[in-house]
């Protein structure tokens, strides 16, 4: 591989360089590049917030609710299924997705 | 000649916890307890694989609930050619894409939809031009707790063709590797990550005109 000297290769690298997958060498080419450009080390920089702030606006977790409503539905078609730490027992996951399905 | 197929390996779970080819082994003898383990270790995974390719928490509810019914069904058919978790968003991805196209006649697969070209701007020689001068990395906090900044997310990421969203929300977002989204999407890793650098290009256009130069 040769040295890169021009910007758009280093951002064509990217996507393997932050992920960690670059080969080495290729990944010290790379960083010899941004040693000595500016404007690629804001780039990379801006390049690797844009998934950090995304996780942080975008980020989801399972509602109980859903949970009490899987746990309820295998319950009904997976015989002797019930959530182990839950807490909730077939009949009281039942209520809660009962509830849960009422508010919407 | 031997035919047995080959079966990946696990490594034992820091946790102590048994591995989830030892669950489904015991799920295959019919321990639904061991079922009922896999499902509590899964769900909150398979919840955002079902969430990002519907779009609703209702559909997700009915994808995730067919799903795991699915695998219950099937596990005596799987043989640990893959790892399980794989094998489990591969049957939630085909049930969410089966909801899709009854809903609007999706495709086969996630829409095919070209990204218009973003992205930086080179000179003839590859250079970046204009430059970026603006390092909006360090400005985001104060932004983000304004919730200006999650609006701006959320509208650049909406308008991110259907194929390249789902792929950066799985990854970036939700954390799965390259390899479980290429087989839930039946794509190619290779593809996984052209689509994924893309996006991100894409949104780091957008977010570099929110914050402004």
């Amino acid at each position: 591989m040769s040295p890169i000297e021009h910007c758009k290769e280093c951002v064509d690298l990217l996507g393997e360089y932050v992920e960690g997958t670059l080969p080495p060498a290729r990944a010290q080419e790379l960083e010899d590049h941004l040693s000595l450009c500016m404007p690629c080390i804001t780039f990379v920089r801006t390049y690797k917030a844009t998934g950090k702030l995304c996780r942080k606006a975008l980020a989801r977790e399972m509602p109980a609710e859903l949970m009490a409503s899987l746990s309820s539905f295998l319950g009904k078609h997976v015989p002797g299924f019930s959530c182990p730490k839950s807490g909730l027992t077939p009949r009281q996951a039942d209520a809660a997705s009962d509830i849960a399905l009422k508010k919407g | 000649m031997d035919e047995t197929p080959q079966i990946t390996p696990e490594e034992p779970r820091v946790d102590g916890e048994p591995t989830d080819r030892e669950l489904v082994e015991r799920s295959q003898k019919g321990e639904t307890a061991a079922f009922a383990l896999l499902v509590e270790r899964h769900q909150r995974q398979l919840y955002r694989l079902a969430l990002r390719m519907t779009g609703s928490d209702a559909d997700a509810n009915e994808v995730l609930q067919e799903a795991f019914l699915n695998a219950w069904q099937k596990l005596p058919n799987f043989r640990g050619e893959a790892q399980f978790s794989s094998w489990l968003y591969r049957i939630a991805a085909n049930s969410a894409l089966m909801r899709l196209r009854r809903k609007r006649r999706a495709p086969d697969a996630l829409q095919e939809q070209p990204l218009e070209p973003t992205g930086p701007r080179f000179s003839a020689e590859g250079y970046l031009d204009p430059p970026p001068h603006s390092d909006w990395s360090q400005r985001a906090d104060e932004k983000m707790m304004s919730g200006q900044l999650g609006v701006a997310i959320d509208k650049a990421v909406r308008e991110l063709p259907e194929d390249y969203r789902t792929v950066f929300l799985l990854k970036d977002v939700d954390g799965l590797s390259n390899e479980d989204i290429a087989h839930a999407l039946e794509l190619t890793v290779p593809a996984v990550k052209s689509r994924l650098h893309r996006a991100r290009l894409a949104l780091r256009d957008k977010l570099g005109e929110f914050f402004g130069p």
